[in-house]
């Protein structure tokens, strides 16, 4: 009973300052938070090996143990009380932690000097130093297994594996793959991979948070392995005598710390550590490159990255052979006759130039167009835009979140006024409840998936999911819907209007921030739950009881993609969520609001800055002539008044015979348009067609000029992720070859044309975009610098918003609206067109993966695109898995080869969008598009199927994290550990021994 | 009509114009490290007239090998053990404070010269003559200095080790209860 009492007086307690006694000393401070995490915050010195900021007291290292009331502790997992006394100085308390590095250091070898992970952030190292140990009282144990090289990024060593667990907890609990165990029961412990399998063969998705968060060398990026330090090269045969070399003369520790010390600070000379953002999702992870000359040796996130913290995924944690690929693009090239030929940047530009005056002065300003990508930064999206209207003079520029999520953009617009999340990440994880909708966001959003998961697994969040396909987050929900495709508007409505009707909108919210309630529930009528039942085949107890969750959470946050917007109804589809959330006032709040999640790491910012044909950066109207005057006065030249092509009317405008001139950069628009063979015919026909890229891509192939960028690595710059996070990147490389950053080339151009633009770094762009777009007011290098970001809307002093909406809503009266919109029924196909082919992204690899398939390690473990059926389908026609069939939609037709899985059912089969070739999603996708922003209706795509050869391989490796069997568990359970019989509390050692000696 | 092609002729630099890219690139780095070239070339002469040059030739050109065998050789016992008695003296000498040890050096020079002017006496001495001399001043003090010492040396200097346990001394540990 006492026990409890004192425990409830801590919790009282919590926020209030208390009174403790440290080291003999007085002081109050804060409660809530442990021993530990006061003490670092000191300048007492405590040492710790297991703790990580990011993962929390995992109490297996025993090092951190302090005297606390005069009982010896792990001060890493104990409770600052009120009263406590603690000490850690006492004899005993250095003691115990002494046996704790002991028993470390039976299970690591210190061979600091030729290892390399001797880069200045070994724990044990600097442990063993801080501590000052000289020698140990157990030598080193080799443990009876081998090291584990089968996994092509990262290798485990056991021998050097102090078994603290960190790596299966970010496994189990941070990334929530669930693969990592430590198996406490072996007389030696050990990490084991699923039921013991290697690591290549088990369910390891390749994250690579083990070895971010491994403390030691155990669990290491490949890419480091013989690398990183001058001695560690050596051949295996040298290395171990010298190691045992090395161990041998060593007099103590502290000799050997000294020197390897000093090897460490030397590599500093020649290992450069380069903060950069990742170029491949909108998450918008970003982590220091470690690089060796051009060698990328591993990609370090760290806790100060704010939206990923210590998280990455496959492709931007190992992803990045690509630029140093062979294939890389190194000189203009110049279409000849039938072929191109290399050119010097000279002549390439003087084409350029010439051509865009001829053919302005011809057709008009209006007879060229261009387009912006979304990999490349917001300063180069801001330079093309200005290129276009500035310089040519037209409005005839888009970028590639017309193919994905331009419709969300719009949707958001209309009802509460900002195109971009309601808030961050952070929101996401604490939100009561995550309703995700066409969206596979654990392949396509990896890292920021892991929040859900982890909320979901420890926290108790909720989770429902609405999709066609069953992938691992509907695996995981609470509650899974499968509506039939392109119906997800249908059940919103009845839903939403479920909750008007039982009374449980929050009117409040609605009369205080929202205007035009009584007409938007009146336009529900028709969306009964019955309706909704007949037209989504989703049974109505499932919506009941979607309604009465989302009624009873606190907080609700909605996650949407692609399954949303790329349909002939996405925009009003975005519309409902949004309308929802609004009626059940999620908004205003943390924890709660719409996120539709950006696919790639820049589409937020190719937007914000102004690459679409009807705004300017920050969402100015091009058609308002205040905003006009603004630029105008400082571009000094006169800005198209009209709204320009988008994407779409590009390719409608060639055919047309009215546009005659294209500008593509960083774009496989010839792979990711819709309907491409519609897209390949409207290429031929243009006068003049400049492609920019890295790599000689599909869409080059028709070019006049294509000109060699650079990719991320090799540029400064910002991107813009889906929480509308500004972010820095910089160089870590020279351009490769003649190579040149895109800002560059396009003001090579500009100038050419007359512009005299002397921007001699992103920096000043970026400048020139906040002094022009109130927006970005506040936004600067300095105050971006490192892993510093900002949330647009910035103030002018550089406060940012990381809560979208606190006050109210961009609108005169700062009210939200809700819009009556109705539903679009998706494409109808005819009859003999019997399969719907779902289709998106993997986990493995980015798109038409020109980027991904350039590394060995990725294309090992997906080396070719697949066509998932389900077994159903698979019986009616005699599928299995490596049948090769065909796909033909009126538009054309794929070959691919099939993979029997019961993540489809029925005659829903999925086609990921990775392939350029024969398997190229686009070829049977059509022009159809939602009738408000032009984007592709990819969705809705049916086709019919035939069997081309019954038999082959299966496509999918048996190395694929698809086959294996996670072990789902919380934390290392390190009770297992402390239940050993050979376990005994490194305090309670002391203590006894104390007791034998007294 | 532009149709998508793929054959891309590269510009081919003949072997002339290549080399006389990279000749200038040379040509300019010569100039700009010219004193720092210049010195290095006489450090070369010197290490050429000694026949350094041809010995480290030897050394690097066989990489690998040379490595492994001077690794391997050094890995010998013996080796290791001057490698670290060598360290180890110097980590202890660097803990000797030798103005408290200038006088004591002192005093044992002066009593290395006493022994040595007495060395061909056979005096016997009794107990008696012991305890009787303890009277002598000089005698006296050297005691108290000597049972001084002792009693430092009797102290735990455990923490102040440098060196790791002896091999013979970690097997004794492993045959006894580990602690694990």
């Amino acid at each position: 009973m006492l026990e409890v009492s004192k425990r409830q007086k801590g919790a009282i307690a919590l926020s209030q300052s208390i009174h403790i006694k440290i080291n003999g000393v007085e002081m109050e401070t804060r409660g809530d938070r442990t021993v530990l995490d006061f003490l670092n915050e000191s300048s007492i010195e405590v040492p710790q090996v297991c703790f990580h900021p990011s993962l929390g007291p995992i109490e297996t290292c025993d090092t951190c143990i302090v005297s606390v009331n005069g009982e010896l502790v792990r001060s890493c997992s104990a409770k600052l009380k009120n009263g406590d006394h603690i000490d850690t100085a006492a004899p005993e308390v250095r003691e115990a932690q002494v046996i704790g590095m002991d028993r470390i250091l039976v299970n690591h070898e210190l061979y600091c000097t030729v290892c390399d992970y001797n880069n200045g952030g070994c724990q044990i190292h600097n442990t063993v130093k801080e501590m000052k140990i000289n020698h140990q009282s157990i030598p080193f144990q080799q443990k009876p297994y081998e090291e584990d090289n089968s996994h092509p990024f990262y290798r485990y060593d056991p021998d050097q594996c102090i078994l603290c667990g960190r790596c299966v907890e970010a496994c189990q609990d941070v990334q929530v793959t669930e693969t990592l165990t430590i198996d406490w029961e072996r007389e030696r412990p050990r990490v084991i991979w699923d039921n013991d399998v290697p690591i290549n063969e088990s369910s390891c998705v390749s994250c690579g948070h083990c070895s971010t968060v491994c403390p030691c060398n155990a669990m290491m990026e490949k890419g480091m392995v013989g690398e990183a330090g001058f001695l560690t090269g050596i051949a295996k045969q040298t290395l171990r005598p010298m190691i045992e070399f090395t161990k041998n003369v060593e007099t103590g520790y502290g000799s050997i710390l000294a020197i390897s010390d000093m090897e460490s600070v030397m590599r500093d000379e020649r290992i450069k550590r380069t903060k950069t953002v990742c170029t491949y999702c909108g998450v918008g992870c970003s982590f220091d490159v470690w690089t060796k000359d051009r060698k990328i040796l591993k990609v370090e996130p760290n806790i100060e990255a704010p939206a990923n913290g210590i998280s990455t995924c496959i492709k931007g944690k190992f992803g990045w052979d690509y630029v140093n690929s062979e294939e890389r693009l190194t000189k203009p090239l110049i279409r000849e006759g039938d072929a191109f030929r290399e050119a010097e940047w000279e002549e390439a530009l003087s084409l350029i130039a010439n051509k865009f005056t001829e053919i302005k002065q011809k057709y008009g300003p209006d007879s060229l167009s261009f387009i912006s990508s979304s990999k490349c930064t917001n300063e180069e999206s801001y330079l093309m835009q200005k290129l276009a209207r500035g310089v040519i003079g037209t409005n005839n520029v888009d970028n590639c979140s017309r193919y994905c999520q331009t419709p969300a953009t719009v949707g958001l617009f209309r009802t509460v006024g900002y195109g971009g999340d309601a808030g961050s990440i952070k929101d996401i994880e604490m939100s009561d409840l995550v309703l995700i909708i066409g969206s596979n966001t654990s392949e396509s959003h990896p890292v920021l998936s892991t929040r859900v998961k982890r909320s979901h697994k420890l926290r108790g969040q909720k989770l429902i999911v609405a999709d066609l396909r069953k992938h691992e987050m509907a695996d995981r929900s609470d509650v899974f819907i499968q509506p039939k495709a392109g119906t997800d508007f249908v059940w919103l409505s009845a839903v939403t209007k479920y909750i008007f009707d039982k009374g449980w909108a929050d009117e409040n919210f609605l009369r205080n921030h929202v205007n035009g309630r009584d007409e938007f529930a009146a336009s529900l009528h028709m969306y009964t739950i019955e309706y909704a039942e007949q037209v989504t085949g989703i049974p109505a107890a499932e919506l009941i009881k979607v309604a009465e969750m989302i009624y009873n959470a606190k907080t609700v946050s909605a996650l949407w993609a692609m399954g949303v917007t790329q349909h002939s109804g996405g925009s009003d589809t975005s519309t409902a969520i949004s309308n929802l959330l609004l009626v059940t006032g999620n908004y205003m709040k943390p924890g709660a609001g719409a996120y539709p999640l950006r696919g790639h790491n820049n589409v937020q910012g190719a937007s914000d800055f102004g690459s679409m044909p009807d705004r300017l950066p920050g969402y100015e109207r091009v058609a308002d002539p205040a905003v006009r005057a603004k630029y105008e006065k400082v571009w000094g030249v006169p800005i198209p008044e009209q709204p320009g092509l988008n994407n779409h009317d590009m390719v409608e405008g060639i055919h047309a015979g009215t546009l005659k001139a294209m500008y593509v950069k960083g774009e496989e628009m010839g792979i990711v348009d819709s309907n491409i063979n519609y897209v390949h015919e409207a290429y031929q026909k243009l006068d003049f067609f400049v492609v920019q890229d890295i790599f000689f891509s599909r869409t080059a192939q028709f070019a006049d000029v294509v000109l060699p960028a650079c990719p991320s690595l090799e540029k400064d710059g910002t991107f813009t992720n889906t929480e509308r996070r500004i972010q820095r990147l910089y160089k870590a490389l020279e351009p490769l070859g003649d190579s040149k950053p895109d800002w560059q080339i396009i003001m090579e151009i500009a100038n050419r044309l007359g512009a005299g633009w002397n921007y001699s770094h992103p920096a000043e762009i970026m400048d020139e975009a906040a002094m022009l777009s109130p927006i970005y007011a506040g936004v600067s290098y300095e105050r971006l610098e490192g892993y510093k970001s900002l949330q647009w809307p910035v103030a002018e002093d550089g406060t940012d918003q990381p809560l979208l909406y606190t006050k109210g809503f961009p609108f005169p009266d700062g009210k939200a609206n809700l819009v009556p919109v109705a539903w679009t029924p998706p494409l109808v196909f005819s009859k003999e067109y019997d399969i719907h082919v779902n289709n998106g992204r993997l986990l493995e690899h980015f798109h038409e993966g020109n980027m991904t398939y350039k590394s060995k390690g990725i294309t090992e473990k997906v080396p070719k695109v697949f066509l998932e059926v389900s077994p159903e389908l698979a019986d009616e026609r005699g599928l299995q898995d490596g049948t090769l069939v065909r796909l033909s939609s009126p538009y054309g037709n794929v070959k691919v080869q099939c993979l029997v899985t019961d993540r489809v059912k029925g005659k829903e089969v999925y086609l990921p969008m990775n392939d350029s070739g024969d398997a190229a999603i686009n070829l049977l996708t059509s022009s159809y598009a939602d009738k408000d922003t032009d984007t592709p209706a990819y969705k809705e795509v049916s086709a019919k199927l035939e069997i081309l050869s019954a038999e082959g391989l299966n496509p999918l490796p048996r190395v694929n994290s698809r086959y294996g069997n996670p072990q789902p568990q919380i934390g290392v359970q390190v009770q297992k550990k402390w239940a050993r019989k050979d376990y005994v509390f490194p305090g309670d050692m002391v203590k006894r021994s104390e007791k034998q000696h007294g | 009509m532009a149709k998508a092609i793929n054959t891309i002729h590269r510009i081919q630099i003949n072997e002339e114009d290549q080399r006389k890219k990279d000749l200038l690139e040379v040509e300019n780095a010569l100039v700009e490290n010219k004193a720092a070239i210049l010195e290095s070339l006489k450090v070369m002469q010197n290490m050429h007239e000694r026949g350094i040059l041809s010995l480290l030739n030897g050394l690097f050109g066989q990489g690998d090998k040379v490595m492994h065998v001077l690794v391997k050789a050094a890995d010998k016992p013996e080796a290791a053990n001057t490698i670290k008695n060598l360290l180890l003296m110097m980590g202890t000498l660097g803990t000797l404070n030798v103005q408290q040890l200038e006088p004591l050096l002192l005093k044992v020079n002066s009593g290395i010269a006493r022994v040595a002017e007495q060395k061909d006496k056979e005096k016997e001495m009794g107990y008696l003559d012991i305890v009787r001399s303890l009277k002598d001043p000089e005698i006296n003090r050297s005691v108290t200095l000597l049972l001084d010492f002792l009693k430092g040396m009797g102290e735990d200097t455990e923490q102040l080790e440098r060196t790791t346990q002896l091999p013979e001394y970690q097997q004794h540990q492993k045959d006894g209860s580990a602690r694990e």
